[in-house]
């Protein structure tokens, strides 16, 4: 019996043990809870005219292990930091909406001041989101934005129309303009991925010049290179004719740019990317001659600003309001409406990476 | 009465208080109490009322963990739960959008995991010689390929009359309605379990499935029943579900089965069949919760929770085979 109960008493502790001594090692935990009780304490709902250095700002990205989502939240920190507040980076544990909702109940528990998410899903995330906001938190989106009711404004990486046209003719130029082509995507309901495509496939109904593209399929990668790679292989052997491969989503053009490069296919691929990951395979006579982006780092930076600028109470996320960003590029930034009803900032145009600036932008992001 | 699971669980629960808190049940309690007062250690946002509130989620999943309990227990596995709380909730929506009234979307619901769970049970109490890990692999694929059909190529639905599903959120003092409705479950489902012959019956089968059939036991009948339950609580679990996330997708429900079997393992049932109880699995279910809720306050990388989680996991499944072979060294030094 006697060892029964130092085995018990052994396993609680080293529980206890374990899972005390990793809570020590995560890094911004101990600062940000004190700051972070104090507020909810102290402001429930009337938070303007706050003292940013005293508030701590939160940032959803859409999963962890994607250097594009790494870059943004980096460039969120970075903007969070300088302008002396505290940042906290939580990743959800997959790429759902499910896995944010859990990360996001925590945040709301720890009475952050601000939320910024790149949602998994446009309508998933409300009633959570809600709470949040009625919890006296600000809460805006980045990247992939949630309904109109979920949120008090959306960073826009770019329109999504200009990336639709943007994308439309790249394809139209690489191809010559006739042949078939396929868009390998993110998940199924990524809401960003499903709003490009669809103004994508917009821009082609509109002028009579498309007319001779030929849109075979759509498949998803999940945003994962296995399923990307896989569905890529499996687009090469069902469409024999195929041209082109579009792939808005910096996961999916990385894997099928390997898959076409590994098996000396003709067949051409454009879409987002990022230029550390593609450097390989863009060039004229590559499988990539150019391909698009923006700068995550900078939609980071600029969704740091916005997050601020609504707990400083300097805007409340109408349209028309404007707000400065720092020393970034097109500062001060206006807000304007968005194609939802919601209101949106948009960072910037989509940038063209080519054979003679992608060693460059290589070294950047 | 040690058996494969190494751990002694009986069926018969020890008479004495000292004997009471030596099994693994006590343990699992002292666990809890320990998980509780690490939280607060680490953090001072860990309170009855910010717990609560992050719990409705995961009390949802709680509700799979019975008849989960009870398939382990008859030496089965049912690893299309997950699937089930996909479709159910896909055709909530449905319902939903269509304009019924809140009970008849209810009731779709209930009634889609009922006949998904029957469809399993049936097909396994028919075909006596497949495994219900296959078969149930088999429906799991099917259950989420009609919900994925049925979704199209957006993946997602969402509940437009959000307004409906705000009865099923609501708070009675701090508590989510939700926790009554589990606590309720987890009495019928445990009572069931060890005052009834049916629980008897089912540890027997689990036990040895020969001499149950021997004995006079209808084993597929019991088998059916037990799978057609699993179907109906992950409707239950949709629904709950459903009134946190206002949507389902593709992804709704994703792992749902592996965590369920986590927590009934942690909790002392035996995958091998005829051991263990749910008193032992309920407390474990809120363990794993409480430990989530926690080291999620301090911001750990959701990564390493799942690290710990799984950890521990082995840990309570080594632990008793360990002081066993202590046990062993000495006698054999003596």
């Amino acid at each position: 019996m006697k060892k029964r109960i130092v085995a018990l008493l052994m396993c609680t502790a080293m529980v206890t043990a374990m899972v005390a001594g990793c809570g020590n090692s995560s890094s911004e935990a101990p600062a940000s809870d004190d700051t972070a009780s104090t507020d909810t304490a102290s402001d429930d709902g009337a938070a303007e005219g706050k003292d940013i250095t005293e508030c701590t700002f939160a940032i959803v990205p859409k999963s962890a292990g994607n250097p594009y989502n790494e870059a943004e939240a980096q460039g969120f920190q970075e903007a969070i930091e300088a302008a002396g507040a505290t940042c906290i980076v939580s990743y959800p544990e997959t790429a759902t909406a499910d896995a944010q909702i859990t990360v996001l109940q925590s945040l709301i528990s720890q009475g952050v001041d601000s939320i910024t998410v790149a949602a998994n899903d446009e309508n998933a995330l409300q009633a959570t989101l809600q709470q949040a906001m009625d919890a006296g938190i600000h809460v805006s989106c980045v990247d992939s934005k949630t309904n109109a009711d979920s949120r008090e404004v959306f960073v826009n990486q770019a329109d999504t129309n200009l990336i639709g046209q943007t994308l439309m003719d790249a394809i139209y130029d690489i191809t010559g303009g006739e042949g078939q082509w396929a868009i390998l995507s993110a998940t199924s309901q990524a809401a960003n991925q499903n709003a490009w495509i669809e103004a994508m496939q917009s821009v082609m109904e509109s002028d009579e010049k498309y007319a001779n593209l030929e849109l075979v399929d759509i498949v998803y990668g999940d945003d994962e290179p296995q399923p990307s790679t896989e569905q890529t292989q499996a687009l090469l052997q069902n469409y024999p004719d195929l041209k082109l491969i579009c792939a808005p989503t910096t996961v999916g053009i990385n894997a099928a740019a390997k898959v076409l490069q590994d098996q000396g296919s003709d067949v051409k691929i454009t879409g987002l990317g990022l230029p550390s990951e593609m450097e390989a395979y863009v060039g004229e006579d590559n499988v990539c001659p150019y391909m698009y982006l923006w700068n995550p780092i900078e939609t980071g930076e600029l969704a740091a600003y916005t997050a601020m600028a609504l707990v400083a109470g300097d805007i409340t996320g109408a349209a028309g309001e404007t707000f400065e960003a720092g020393d970034m590029e097109n500062s001060p930034y206006t807000i304007v409406e968005a194609s939802d009803g919601g209101t949106e900032v948009i960072v910037g145009d989509p940038f063209e990476f080519n054979a003679d600036n992608i060693a460059e932008w290589a070294d950047v992001f | 009465m040690a058996g494969r699971s190494g751990r002694e669980i009986s069926i018969a629960s020890p008479k004495t208080p000292v004997k009471r808190i030596l099994s693994w049940e006590g343990a699992l309690v002292l666990i809890f109490i320990a998980v509780n007062i690490l939280g607060v250690i680490l953090s001072e946002n860990y309170t009855v009322a910010n717990v609560l509130r992050q719990m409705p989620r995961y009390l949802a999943e709680i509700f799979i963990l019975f008849p989960m309990g009870y398939i382990l227990i008859l030496g089965d596995i049912d690893i299309s739960v997950g699937s089930i709380v996909c479709l159910c909730a896909t055709t909530a929506c449905f319902a939903g959008n269509a304009g019924f009234p809140f009970p008849v979307v209810m009731l779709v619901c209930l009634l889609t995991g009922l006949v998904c769970g029957a469809v399993n049970g049936a097909i396994l109490a028919k075909f006596t010689e497949l495994p219900s890990m296959i078969v149930t692999l088999g429906t799991q694929i099917i259950f989420r390929g009609i919900a994925e059909v049925a979704m199209g190529s957006g993946g997602s639905i969402s509940y437009t009359n959000s307004i409906d599903l705000m009865v099923l959120t609501q708070m009675v003092g701090p508590f989510p309605i939700v926790f009554f409705f589990v606590l309720i479950s987890a009495v019928i489902f445990i009572v069931l379990l060890s005052k009834t012959t049916f629980g008897r019956k089912l540890y027997a089968i689990g036990s040895n499935k020969e001499a149950a059939y021997y004995a006079g036991i209808k084993v597929q009948k019991i088998r059916f029943i037990v799978f057609s339950l699993a179907g109906l609580m992950s409707g239950f679990c949709a629904l709950f579900l459903l009134s946190v996330l206002f949507s389902a997708n593709t992804t709704t429900g994703n792992g749902f089965e592996m965590e369920v079997i986590a927590m009934a393992v942690f909790g002392g049932i035996a995958t091998t069949g005829g051991k263990g109880n749910l008193v032992g699995g309920f407390i474990a279910a809120f363990i794993i919760v409480c430990l989530r809720v926690a080291l999620g306050l301090i911001n750990m990388n959701t990564q390493l929770i799942l690290v710990i989680i799984g950890l521990m996991l082995i840990i309570a499944v080594l632990m008793p085979g360990i002081s066993q072979r202590i046990k062993g060294m000495r006698k054999t030094v003596k």
